[in-house]
């Protein structure tokens, strides 16, 4: 079972200099992150400079973005009006295996991306499991997310 | 200990004052925030003209200055205001402390004021995500249950915790509650009940929510010098710490190296070498309590146990008791404020759940963000 559309807002990302490259690869449902070309360190939330070296420019490295569940919550009312329709839905915690450290917000979907009305219970959801990247539309926003695979074959995107 | 503060700038407390806590208080926050200003000054036997510093949290919609222009503040020599949320509390009164301390203010008041209740939901109207929100809201990560919910079933993931160990927090502030008059949730509850409640934010149901509560506090620090001219029972500040710890974020303090973590741990230290005193001085606490996890955390990253020991150590008999007037969970909810009253409370021997002669009580803020810690003490260095 998935979400049906609502009319209620949702909450808007508001990009600025810092954070625009992620957005505008999100476009294009790649995911990216910073990566420290002059000390190695993965960088999430974007920032300014390195928080580690200090290095002034951190490029900006594209991710597959599987990962495992480091933690996970089930939205239950009060929500947003926005979200009423989805609920109950899986908010993750998502350790990224090819960024070390790098861990993303993100909701528990389907194979096409669209977000499970569910408690995570019938899909499996434990700490740990593998997660696949899938990408998710809310509105004119692309967002990551992810579903739950098996871990021996867990897809690419 | 040696202390480069000589003993008559130590900080003490002289004045405390709490509106009836309400869910539509009816006036504005500017109008009970001055009420309780003049109640704490009231309480002290001082009056607005005898105030030179206003801190207050950055979340206060009253400004210092609209403040000082409403109570007819003759001047201000200290003022400022703390970020953060519900982390502020235990800075701004640091913050006082300092002042006190460096002789830069005689008599400095801070307050919360807040229409949690009728005012409505902060996060219901957040519609535009900046900063660390564009990564978060979208997401429908939104309310501050959310976050504490992802804190939490990562600490009973980590060290095996129950839902009955947040429970326990739960009940035993519902029974301190029940003793205390002001306090809004005064129905008995059971384990049980806790259980049945509904889920918000698995693993937090209900009850592991605090109140949205309409409040208004205040609490008026002096110096040794000057309280000793006051016709008060003096609630001296012995140490008190702030703290950040790394890659912080505000209720989201997940995204750094060491998952699990919260500034708490980083205060933790800083406040026991600034006090002189270990956990073990300690003879009551007041844990700022949004949610009932924060309890069980905060024991283990003040020292009181070993990691992963929390709930165990709260069942020992060995604990102190903590958040005596019910807390933000079964008192008020004004964003931590009455648990720092309350500690003051216990060293005034008025609490509602009195420990007999408490002699130290340590009072601290939110701990998923970056916070602070304050121990209250009945003598003097």
């Amino acid at each position: 079972m998935t979400a049906s559309a609502s009319e209620a807002p949702f909450p808007l990302p508001v990009a600025d200099a810092d954070t625009q490259p992620f957005w505008d690869a999100t476009v294009q449902r790649r995911l990216v992150a910073q990566h420290c070309a002059a000390c190695g360190k993965w960088i999430w939330q974007p920032k300014p400079v390195c928080p580690r070296c200090h290095a002034l420019d951190v490029p900006w490295e594209e991710v597959h973005g599987d990962g495992t569940v480091a933690s996970w919550t089930v939205i239950r009312p009060p929500v947003l009006p926005a979200f009423q329709p989805s609920v109950p839905f899986v908010i993750m915690l998502v350790a990224l295996d090819d960024a070390p450290g790098v861990r993303m917000v993100g909701q528990l979907v389907d194979e096409q991306g669209a977000l499970l009305v569910t408690d995570g219970v019938a899909e499996g959801l434990a700490m740990g499991a593998s997660l696949g990247l899938r990408w998710r539309e809310q509105g004119e926003v692309i967002l990551p997310a992810w579903q739950l695979v098996p871990p021996a074959d867990a897809p690419r995107s | 200990m040696t202390r480069a503060v000589p003993k008559h700038r130590q900080p003490v407390v002289v004045g405390i004052h709490a509106l009836p806590y309400s869910k539509d208080m009816r006036m504005t926050e500017r109008r009970s925030g001055a009420l309780a200003i003049l109640g704490a000054l009231a309480d002290a036997g001082l009056t607005p003209t005898d105030v030179d510093g206003l801190v207050r949290y950055g979340w206060e919609k009253t400004t210092e200055m609209e403040m000082t222009r409403n109570l007819g503040v003759p001047n201000l020599r200290v003022f400022g205001d703390v970020d953060f949320g519900g982390g502020a509390g235990p800075v701004v009164l640091g913050h006082a402390c300092e002042a006190i301390e460096l002789d830069h203010a005689d008599v400095v008041v801070a307050w919360r004021a807040r229409n949690r209740s009728s005012g409505g939901r902060p996060w219901a109207g957040q519609l535009l995500a900046e900063g660390q929100d564009q990564f978060e809201r979208p997401q429908g990560l939104i309310r501050p249950s959310d976050g504490m919910a992802l804190h939490a079933r990562y600490w009973m993931h980590r060290y095996g915790w129950k839902s009955e160990d947040f429970g326990l927090v739960a009940v035993t502030q519902r029974e301190h509650a029940h003793r205390n008059p002001m306090a809004l949730m005064q129905q008995p509850m059971t384990i049980d009940d806790y259980l049945a409640a509904r889920m918000i934010s698995d693993p937090l149901r209900l009850f592991d929510c605090c109140l949205e509560t309409d409040g208004a506090l205040a609490m008026v620090v002096t110096s040794a010098a000057r309280a000793a001219d006051l016709d008060v029972a003096p609630v001296y500040v012995t140490g008190y710490a702030m703290g950040s710890g790394p890659d912080p974020y505000g209720m989201t303090f997940f995204y750094g190296d060491e998952l699990g973590v919260t500034p708490a741990k980083y205060v933790a230290p800083e406040l026991w070498r600034n006090a002189g005193l270990s956990p073990a001085d300690i003879d009551v606490c007041q844990f700022y309590d949004a949610f009932t996890p924060q309890i069980p955390i905060c024991f283990q990253e003040f020292g009181f146990c070993a990691e992963g020991d929390a709930p165990a150590y709260m069942r020992s008999g060995d604990a102190p008791l903590y958040n005596t007037s019910g807390g933000g969970l079964s008192e008020a909810y004004v964003h931590g404020f009455n648990i720092l009253v309350e500690g003051v409370r216990q060293i005034r021997g008025t609490s509602t759940t009195q420990v007999d002669g408490a002699r130290h009580c340590l009072a601290t803020g939110g701990n998923v963000v970056p916070t602070g810690a304050l121990v209250f003490s009945k003598e003097p260095w």
